[in-house]
């Protein structure tokens, strides 16, 4: 009788045994996979009450800081200082809604480890720093608020990065929100609201959404036409009333429904100046989809960019465009089949501003420990270069004229050499979508930046890049200049 | 390991107890209070007794297995307390009275042998069979015991003496009783059983007129289990016995009908129930049905791998995110707060209380004696997998209680019974 008892305990142990496994399957194996799911509430549950480490700007500005809780004197809650000015960048750490923005990136470093786990323990004993780390970011306070308040009620989008290096100076996307709203027991009524307010303050325009450039795309196009040698600033091209789309019926005209010159020829330096559409539709077929797409690819466009978090891939067309003029012409002044984010414009004034090399952008420039020792510092992060040195130069010369006597006059700064680049572009509802994307100073940049407005009732239907944009462009390096 | 030892050992497994009571009123904020103080108390009086019963009336019986009980009993009262600290209040009053109980039929066995059992098996099918039909008393009338209906099974009664009514579920004595009459009637009949066989195809089966009485009362007790809706308690009774009927006779035949039989069992029950079906389907997938049927699973597995190696901690994680977590889900609430370490501990307490119930049916000489130990530990075993396996999706969710660890008053008692059964065959062996 022993036997079969036998047989059945040896089948009770595998049993055992397949428990076994399986256990190790969900809590080994598998564990970070299902805790990082997102229907799994735990994570950020047990964030809940915790503190977090400081999120300062480089001048010591406080954007975001955990303080004691009242009501709960083992508890804390997080604040932000400066309200909803950073609310896209910093985002929020919500134990309802979940984490966002830098909050969400640099979670576990800001996070407390404290929690009494058996390997906290470990580490307490190891001799290890358990108290939360901080982050710095790039972004200069000033900037950052004079953005804002330059947007006003506008949708719309405002970067400036440090050309050099691609440290991001100000980003604000809005209208935004207060990140306040989303840290409490009601947030979930908050973030519906957010979700269906006026002009979707949740939406970030600054980094994850994509608009079509309008005419700063010209800049692409004469960059892949002087670096490919086809045309220098001199370079003559017929001047028509309207130019006929190859194959089409459509034709492409001026902003103001005349030649760019005097109806018998032009320049390139004249074109890009005065923004001339006839010309760059033209030049754009003239130079192929292939050769605008190499600068455009080297420039950051049908690339994931490295950022803080996954940023929209910009893209120019290339296939599409290859076996279409009518389209080529229309891409080549920024509608149709090319996109941005204001983010990666700002990176495309940024090359030509940095000897034609461009950069990656970053907004956290150092994690450090609650003492404020550097823990891990930012390297920069070169794309590597967009076009050659004497093409950035040329183009620097061609955008600091549309600045004095151009479409861009509205961005001059006196005592100040700014370059710069006007669009307006196609939007929604009749309204036009203005941008601006410029740096300064001229001889030796320190700041390079894009301002996007979204046509609405606010900005009204005769908006345009150099009556809108380019003003705010102006006020943007005023202050950082000046500081 | 010797019995000085092993009431060192429950001494350390109640102080280990009342140690995670500590730390979960720590992790609620709480300082100390009589929580701590009263479980380590209940604890040691409740297996004190139990210890000195073994000294006094078993004293030859295993060392060995008192103490891992105690220590699952710890484990699972720290989360029991941890979710509803209510339900813990009950449970601490449960334990003295499982203990007592167990103390008692210690006593009550030593002035005879197990052989007394044996003699009476008729006695407790019958009686077996009627603690089975016990909840289905009228739930309206005026006699103090009346039947409960608790999530659509029939299930429970109720002993309400005014102050307080005291719920308690007779299918976990009953199934001790069958587990008895089974392992007596197959001793009885052994030999007939073994020697007298047809050949049935290639399967060779015993005679007929053998099986009929005992087919009869295990098919008698099976149809009570799925009429009152606890298809887990069936299950587990059919197992049992299927292993115990092979155990007797070293027959193939019965596991492989048995193994059919629960396979056609369980599609017949997922036609004919619809929780079954919901069931089935929060097996196969839990994640595609997260919002409804497979909730209980998916958060389950969540609980298991967020408690990832070392868990979060006594008191930390949020086991109470799972439907059910004191009960069914006691195992993934155990395995959030106390990890990997946790759950491979649980797993080897369980092996070690199994491996010494085996122990005690090979070493027994005695047909009976060596069938019922068996039988005793094939259905604790079977529990604890069903249970176990349920939670880790190796099997459907049966809705049967982890022994020793989950909320519930009626399943100790019965636990502690089986245990106090093995512990005095152990004795009995080893003379």
């Amino acid at each position: 009788m022993n036997g079969p008892i036998r047989r059945v305990a040896i089948g009770v142990f595998t049993g055992m045994a397949v428990l076994l496994a399986a256990v190790t399957w969900y809590q080994v194996v598998r564990a970070d996979e299902l805790r990082a799911d997102p229907r799994n509430p735990r994570p950020a549950l047990a964030e809940r009450g915790k503190e977090r480490g400081l999120i300062v700007t480089g001048d010591g500005t406080v954007l975001a800081r955990s303080v004691e809780d009242p009501d709960d004197p083992r508890s804390f809650v997080r604040e932000y200082p400066e309200e909803s000015t950073f609310a896209h960048l910093v985002g929020y750490s919500s134990f309802l809604i979940g984490n966002a923005g830098l909050e969400e990136v640099y979670s576990a470093e800001l996070r407390s480890r404290r929690d009494l786990t058996i390997s906290d323990l470990v580490a307490a004993i190891l001799g290890q720093d358990l108290r939360p780390r901080g982050i710095e970011v790039t972004t200069d306070a000033d900037l950052q608020r004079t953005a804002r308040a330059l947007l006003g009620e506008n949708r719309g989008a405002i970067v400036a990065l440090d050309p050099r290096t691609g440290a991001v100076l100000a980003s604000v996307s809005n209208p935004t929100f207060d990140p306040h709203l989303l840290l409490g027991n009601d947030a979930a009524n908050h973030w519906e609201a957010l979700l269906t307010a006026e002009g979707e303050p949740i939406r970030d325009r600054a980094t994850r959404e994509l608009y079509a450039p309008g005419s700063t795309f010209k800049t692409v196009v004469a960059a892949a036409a002087l670096d490919t040698g086809a045309a220098g600033p001199g370079t003559t091209f017929a001047d028509p009333m309207e130019f006929q789309l190859p194959g089409s019926d459509a034709t492409i005209s001026n902003a103001n429904r005349r030649p760019c010159n005097d109806g018998n020829t032009t320049t390139l330096l004249q074109a890009y100046v005065r923004s001339c559409n006839t010309i760059f539709a033209d030049l754009a077929i003239q130079l192929g989809a292939a050769d605008i797409g190499i600068t455009a690819q080297a420039l950051g466009f049908n690339q994931d960019i490295d950022y803080e978090w996954p940023t929209p891939e910009a893209f120019w067309d290339t296939p599409e465009l290859a076996n279409d003029a009518a389209a080529l012409g229309q891409s080549g002044i920024g509608e149709r089949n090319v996109r941005a984010t204001p983010l990666h414009m700002a990176i495309v004034a940024a090359a030509v501003a940095n000897d034609g090399i461009a950069v990656s952008p970053f907004a956290v420039r150092r994690v450090f420990d609650a003492d404020g020792e550097t823990v891990r510092a930012t390297e920069i992060d070169e794309l590597g270069r967009a076009m050659t040195s004497e093409t950035a130069a040329t183009l620097t010369q061609m955008m600091e004229r549309v600045v004095t006597e151009g479409t861009g006059r509205a961005a001059a700064v006196p005592g100040v050499r700014v370059a710069g680049k006007t669009g307006t572009a196609t939007g929604s509802g009749g309204f036009s979508n203005p941008w601006f994307i410029g740096f300064a100073p001229v001889d030796n940049p320190t700041i390079a930046l894009a301002v996007f407005i979204e046509g609405s009732v606010v900005s009204g239907e005769s908006a345009s890049g150099g009556s809108l944009a380019a003003p705010m462009a102006a006020q943007i390096i005023e202050v950082w200049l000046s500081s | 390991m010797g019995r000085t030892s092993e009431g060192a050992t429950i001494v350390a497994a109640s102080l280990l107890a009342a140690f995670a009571v500590a730390l979960v009123n720590f992790a609620n904020g709480e300082t100390v209070d009589s929580q701590i103080g009263l479980t380590f108390l209940i604890f040691l009086i409740s297996f004190g007794t139990l210890y000195v019963a073994v000294r006094t009336f078993t004293p030859r019986a295993t060392p060995l297995l008192i103490a891992p009980v105690v220590a699952l009993v710890g484990l699972g009262f720290f989360e029991i307390y941890r979710l509803d600290p209510a339900r813990a209040g009950l449970q601490r009053w449960w334990m003295l009275i499982a203990a007592a109980i167990a103390s008692a039929s210690l006593m009550l066995l030593s002035k005879g042998t197990t052989s007394v059992l044996r003699r009476y098996r008729n006695m407790i099918l019958l009686v077996s069979i009627g603690l089975l039909l016990l909840p289905n008393l009228p739930s309206d009338w005026a006699f103090p015991l009346r039947g409960l209906e608790v999530n659509g099974s029939r299930l429970w009664i109720v002993l309400d003496i005014g102050i307080a009514g005291m719920q308690f579920q007779p299918a976990e004595l009953a199934k001790l009783g069958l587990v008895i009459f089974f392992a007596a009637y197959l001793a009885d009949h052994q030999k007939a059983l073994r020697e007298a066989h047809r050949r049935l195809g290639p399967i060779r089966v015993p005679e007929p007129r053998q099986l009929i009485p005992l087919l009869l009362a295990w098919g008698g007790s099976i149809l009570i289990l799925i009429w009152q809706r606890d298809l887990g308690a069936s299950l587990l009774l059919f197992a049992g016995f299927v292993l115990l009927l092979y155990a007797a006779t070293g027959a193939t035949g019965y596991l492989v009908a048995g193994g059919l039989m629960t396979l056609t069992g369980a599609a017949a029950a997922a036609s004919v129930f619809p929780h079954v079906q919901r069931r089935i389907t929060a097996w196969v997938a839990p994640f595609e049905h997260y919002q409804d049927e497979g909730y209980q699973i998916a958060q389950g597995i969540f609980a298991l791998g967020t408690g990832s190696l070392s868990g979060s901690g006594p008191g930390l994680g949020r086991p109470d995110l799972i439907p059910n977590a004191s009960t069914d889900f006691i195992f993934a609430a155990v395995g959030e707060e106390l990890g990997f370490a946790g759950t491979v501990a649980v797993l080897a307490i369980y092996a070690l209380v199994i491996s010494v119930g085996f122990g005690i049916s090979f070493r027994s000489r005695d047909t009976f004696r060596k069938l019922l130990a068996a039988g005793l530990t094939f259905v604790f075993a079977v529990q604890t997998f069903l249970i176990i396996g349920g939670v880790l999706r190796v099997v459907p969710l049966t809705g049967i209680t982890l022994p020793f660890m989950s909320y519930g008053g009626s399943a100790l008692v019965g636990n502690l019974m089986l245990v106090a059964l093995l512990l005095r065959i152990s004795h009995e062996e080893s003379g």
